[in-house]
């Protein structure tokens, strides 16, 4: 899962980072409006986490931006003022969820894994293919009531492969979704960590490579 | 709200009514009596055993003053409900108006401050009520606004930092490969938000503080009070790099010593955080004709003219964007305020090549009597602020590192 966290309070910025991080999902940090602008025009994220007083461009020009290009990313907005009419407010112009500062860090972690299951369409708490289940918020794998231990790579990869059975998922996008910005687009660490996520899922392999195509899970 | 009153009604109508009345009735009455008497004097002059020769006029019978009385008091208790009627009528018209002032004053008080009243032509004493408190209201609208300005970015500022405290604990504490070095880097991190916190928390007090007003009026020399609060700001000018220089003539002024240190405090740690490194600051005080002149001059970025009076609002930064280093946007509020509570003036001049020349004239030092009647006419108006006098006298004098500063 991709995730933008858009803060100017540096520490808070991190520490969400971080913290999402240690939960499987690839973060990136802006720190102002315009930096915000310029990773959502080169990437497609999952959640945005999104404070409203942003210097560069505001927070709510942001959200209205991205619900009017019916962008497919959801909106958390995370905001200091917590009356009900900024609320209200906030979600009226297009935001997916509003949570005020400040926040138990485990509460925002919820969140964005309720928001990410509202893709189109929407997933379920619990992803199952054929033996294998993988619960998002605990960070469970079992395969035939086996429990695995993955890393946090490995499980974001194969999330993304179970969130979409029996299509195929090019190199490049598992990389734009598992790994954060850092990442050299050149590497070879889809393949490996496929690699590596077949050997501890064990057999029968239930990860199909598909010819110049990507990789798949499930029946076509 | 204290539950709903009982409804004034129309009471002052129908007061207005029975004034209105009576007054025809008495009017009335009087009118009556004014002809009846006369005619009952001519009833006498008649001679008797020589009736008027009714033939000879050729009116007939006529009306005698007896049946005039008779049809007086029927056009009198006719004139009853008529008067009754008509007054309240008239007193309706005339409490238009104000009936109108009536509810929409109630409908704003209810919490619709934008609303107005509006009372167009004819201009009279009720349409003039109405404008003064249109004016009223427009002003309470204002300071409400601002109000609410202030309180949301104070929660703004205070949530923030507290949410990355918060935040940063809490994954660190999560970390369970955690080692002492991590754990210390948090720990220091969270100290320094923790000071970041205090020193804010610290402005809004002296901010609150001097919008207090003055509370105690001593002597002072300005040059003092700069050379203590340079003491404490040399360093951090050292450390940027910027050139602290002074020229400091006496200068004595009388006001509340704290507050003006608070004043002098923020002005020369504005212009410390707001300066190229290798900058430079020139603080100058002097006696010029009547009043006492402070001026900070600092290089720094370019102000541009515009934004010169939105600095000194709170919470109103240059740039955009909340750090540790920046200040909270506080200083130059306070330093307004301080102004304001000194009745002195406060001039800024944006220099053309960056930075910012600040000067604070205030008024001549009060004669002592002039500050006795003062201190006598505070006490008599504000008896609670009595106690604040007595403990400032009592207390301590502030030494520099104690002034509050954003």
């Amino acid at each position: 899962m991709r995730v933008l966290v858009v803060e100017d309070f540096e520490v808070l910025a991190r520490s969400i980072g971080t913290g999402l991080r240690r939960e499987g999902m690839a973060v990136d940090v802006a720190l102002d409006g315009t930096a915000a602008y310029d990773r959502l025009a080169v990437t497609r994220y999952d959640v945005v986490i999104l404070d409203r007083d942003l210097p560069g461009v505001h927070g709510d020009e942001i959200c209205r931006q991205l619900a009017d290009n019916r962008c497919a990313s959801r909106v958390l907005m995370l905001t200091a003022s917590d009356t009900i009419e900024d609320r209200v407010h906030g979600l009226g112009l297009g935001a997916d969820d509003y949570l005020p500062k400040p926040f138990a860090f485990a509460e925002l972690v919820a969140r964005v894994r309720a928001l990410a299951r509202r893709a189109v369409p929407p997933l379920p708490p619990t992803l199952v293919c054929g033996d294998i289940t993988l619960d998002p918020a605990r960070r469970l794998v079992f395969r035939a009531g086996r429990r695995l231990e993955l890393s946090p790579k490995e499980f974001a990869l194969l999330e993304c492969l179970l969130a979409a059975p029996g299509l195929v998922i090019s190199a490049e996008e598992l990389l734009e979704r598992v790994w954060d910005e850092a990442a050299d687009p050149f590497t070879s660490a889809v393949k490996h960590t496929v690699h590596r996520l077949r050997a501890k899922l064990g057999d029968p392999s239930v990860i199909e490579t598909v010819r110049e195509g990507g990789y798949r899970i499930g029946s076509p | 709200m204290t539950g709903p009153r009982p409804l004034p009604g129309r009471s002052l109508q129908a007061r207005l009514t029975v004034f209105y009345a009576t007054g025809i009735f008495l009017a009335g009455i009087v009118v009556l009596a004014i002809v009846t008497i006369p005619l009952a004097g001519i009833q006498s002059t008649i001679p008797a055993h020589s009736p008027a020769p009714a033939a000879i006029t050729g009116t007939g019978d006529g009306i005698g003053p007896h049946q005039l009385l008779v049809g007086s008091a029927v056009a009198l208790v006719v004139l009853i409900p008529i008067a009754v009627g008509g007054g309240w009528f008239v007193a309706g018209r005339f409490l238009r108006p104000l009936r109108a002032i009536t509810a929409t004053a109630k409908a704003i008080s209810a919490g619709n401050l934008d609303q107005r009243l509006d009372l167009g032509e004819p201009v009279d004493e009720l349409t003039e009520l109405g404008h003064i408190l249109d004016d009223l209201f427009a002003r309470l609208e204002a300071s409400f606004n601002a109000q609410r300005h202030f309180v949301a970015n104070a929660s703004h500022e205070l949530r923030t930092p507290l949410a990355g405290l918060r935040t940063l604990l809490e994954v660190t504490l999560a970390d369970p490969d955690a080692d002492t070095g991590t754990l210390r880097s948090a720990c220091e991190e969270a100290l320094t938000l923790g000071e970041h916190q205090e020193r804010l928390v610290q402005a809004l007090l002296a901010l609150a503080t001097s919008e207090r007003g003055v509370t105690r009026w001593d002597t002072l020399d300005l040059a003092q009070v700069v050379t203590g609060v340079l003491v404490s700001r040399r360093d951090p000018a050292t450390q940027k790099g910027i050139n602290l220089a002074e020229h400091l003539t006496p200068a004595v002024t009388a006001g509340d010593p704290r507050l003006i240190e608070s004043l002098v405090a923020n002005l020369i740690d504005n212009a410390i955080r707001h300066n190229h490194p290798d900058g430079h600051i020139h603080v100058t005080t002097q006696t010029s004709g009547a009043h006492v002149v402070l001026t900070v001059t600092n290089s720094g970025p370019v102000v541009p003219e515009d934004q010169l009076q939105r600095l000194f609002q709170p919470f109103q930064r240059l740039s955009p964007g909340r750090n540790n280093h920046a200040g909270h946007g506080l200083g130059l509020a306070i330093v307004n305020a301080v102004t304001q509570a000194h009745h002195a003036t406060l001039t800024t001049t944006a220099r053309s090549q960056g930075g910012l020349t600040v000067t604070v004239r205030f008024a001549p030092r009060l004669p002592p009597y002039r500050r006795d009647v003062t201190q006598g006419m505070r006490r008599s108006i504000a008896p609670h602020q009595n106690q604040q006098v007595k403990t400032h006298a009592d207390g301590h004098r502030p030494t520099p590192h104690q002034a509050q500063t954003e």
